[in-house]
């Protein structure tokens, strides 16, 4: 970041989105005026109330949806549609409920271009691993409807890690988790990110999340966003040492920033 | 999912709602039977001791089992006919509100035509054999076919599409691997509903075809059967066989496709 101004990987641009009600031609601004430069291997959270858009810059960075203004670049070309190096957890997780866990996970390896770098033998071994590792293995010939909430946040995980992403963008991938569960992925999805890595070797992460604590922890920014229209408010830099262990819930930087998110988010949505 | 604990409690209830089902037409072919019994021994009217002679003689000598192979026969190949060509549109209207928007009035504008209307031009076109029974069968099962299949399509779950998106899954591909077999269940619902009404027109068709080529004629089927009775040999007892068949023959349709939707759809086992 200090040296040579390389391209961010991910560039937003006084972004906006509006979208009009196609019967009552009705229009509402879903956020506004978003400039955001995200780089190569950076962990970045968004926080913010229930309404402020953080899934419609989600939405808008996977291509699955146009910006009405303003411009979205990665690696320096501008965005223009849907992509497996920008993998998508969604919040309803968007499991096939005729696949099975395993079958699910494999999904995009075996009928997308996730596939493309492997052998058939080699795109199994690949589902296998990822089963084992968010702990599904004795699950795997399961149907999603005969799972739980948090299993199948896990499928969903699972899935979007086989597919090998250069980005992943991740819209409240913990929240149907209980809190232990919660607190063990979160340092896993830590370790699969590549925080023991050098910066170059890990992924890019944007995630979205409900709580502050949870925030905090993982990412090396914050973004806090606020209401009406949705905007972004602050920018966090979180300066915590990694990797990080559970110690540093407790470190007194961490309880300083949650301070200064939380009074951000109030004011936010105040 | 049954348990091993329970059977032999629930087969016991199973029987008590048999014999409970199987009461009230025990009782109706007793009165039915006693009624008869005060007949003069030269009345026409039929019998259940006349009706199960009438039965075995047209099993053994009198080709009724020939006459409902070449029925279901007829159905089978008309419902297929219908199958391909109306699971192919809807999935195209389904998907496109500009190809339904189009054509809905058209479907629309003959599906009021009871399949029996178009008899008269049936016949003229394709003479008394076997197609002008195919004809009906096929336009009969077609409306239900089609009309689940555009349901079912339009209501996929859009996440799912977005999903396969972000995958990188080739259009064809969503298509085939996601788009129907999350349609599968109301297309499997419009085949039942079809093979129904195939069933239903077949007969009539036969019926009314049989009127057309007479005694000897060379339309066949149990509707045809059904119609020499009524219009030859005024057999009553004959007539009650063929609705008796034609009746059960329905019945194991409906479980045949009950059946294989429990086989094609393990995902909705409860």
């Amino acid at each position: 970041m200090k040296t040579a101004p390389a391209t961010p990987k991910l560039k937003l641009t006084n972004v906006s989105k509006q979208f009009v009600a196609p019967l009552t031609g009705h229009r509402t601004l879903a956020v506004t005026g978003v400039d955001l430069e995200i780089n190569a291997g950076e962990f970045v959270c968004v926080v913010g109330p229930s309404g402020c858009g953080k899934s419609t810059v989600l939405n808008l960075i996977a291509g699955l949806d146009t910006p009405t203004t303003g411009t979205i670049e990665m690696d320096g070309a501008p965005i223009r549609g849907p992509g497996a190096e920008r993998g998508v957890m969604f919040q309803d997780y968007a499991l096939m409920p005729w696949q099975t866990v395993r079958d699910n996970v494999g999904f995009g390896l075996r009928h997308g271009t996730p596939g493309r770098n492997f052998s058939p033998d080699e795109r199994e071994a690949r589902i296998s691993e990822h089963v084992e590792l968010v702990g599904l293995k004795r699950a795997e010939k399961k149907y999603p409807h005969q799972l739980s909430g948090g299993m199948r946040q896990r499928v969903a995980l699972a899935r979007l890690l086989a597919n090998g992403p250069d980005v992943l963008l991740m819209d409240e991938p913990l929240g149907a988790l209980d809190a232990q569960t919660r607190l063990i992925l979160q340092v896993e999805l830590l370790r699969i990110w590549g925080e023991t890595l050098p910066r170059e070797k890990r992924k890019t992460v944007i995630f979205i999340t409900h709580e502050i604590s949870e925030a905090v922890f993982l990412a090396d920014r914050v973004v806090v966003m606020s209401n009406n229209p949705g905007s972004v408010k602050s920018v966090v830099p979180i300066d915590l040492p990694r990797p990080r262990a559970e110690a540093v819930r407790s470190h007194p930087v961490a309880e300083q920033i949650w301070g200064m998110i939380k009074d951000e988010a109030y004011r936010a949505i105040a | 999912m049954t348990t091993d604990a329970a059977p032999a409690a629930l087969s016991g209830a199973r029987w008590t709602g048999f014999l409970q089902a199987m009461l009230l037409p025990v009782v109706f072919v007793v009165a039915w039977q006693l009624l008869a019994l005060t007949f003069p021994p030269e009345s026409p009217a039929p019998s259940p001791a006349h009706v199960v002679r009438t039965f075995v003689d047209l099993v053994t000598t009198g080709g009724l089992v020939q006459a409902t192979a070449q029925s279901l026969g007829r159905v089978v190949i008309g419902f297929l006919f219908a199958l391909i060509s109306g699971v192919a549109l809807g999935a195209l209207m389904g998907s496109s509100e500009r190809v339904k928007d189009n054509l809905d009035p058209i479907i629309e504008s003959f599906r009021p035509i009871a399949p029996m209307a178009l008899l008269p031009m049936a016949i003229l076109w394709f003479g008394t054999g076997t197609a002008p029974s195919l004809f009906i069968v096929a336009y009969a099962a077609f409306f239900p076919l089609l009309l689940n299949t555009i349901h079912a399509v339009s209501r996929v779950d859009r996440k799912l599409v977005l999903a396969g998106m972000t995958m990188g899954i080739p259009r064809s591909t969503i298509l085939s691997r996601i788009i129907l077999p999350a349609a599968l269940p109301g297309v499997l619902l419009g085949a039942r509903l079809a093979m129904g009404v195939a069933w239903t027109a077949i007969i009539a068709a036969e019926l009314a075809v049989g009127a057309k080529s007479g005694v000897g004629g060379t339309s066949g089927g149990i509707g045809q059967m059904m119609f020499v009775f009524y219009a030859y040999s005024v057999d009553l007892n004959g007539i009650v066989v063929c609705m008796i068949v034609v009746g059960v023959v329905a019945l194991l349709i409906d479980r045949l496709f009950r059946f294989a939707e429990h086989r094609l759809m393990p995902w909705r086992h409860r």
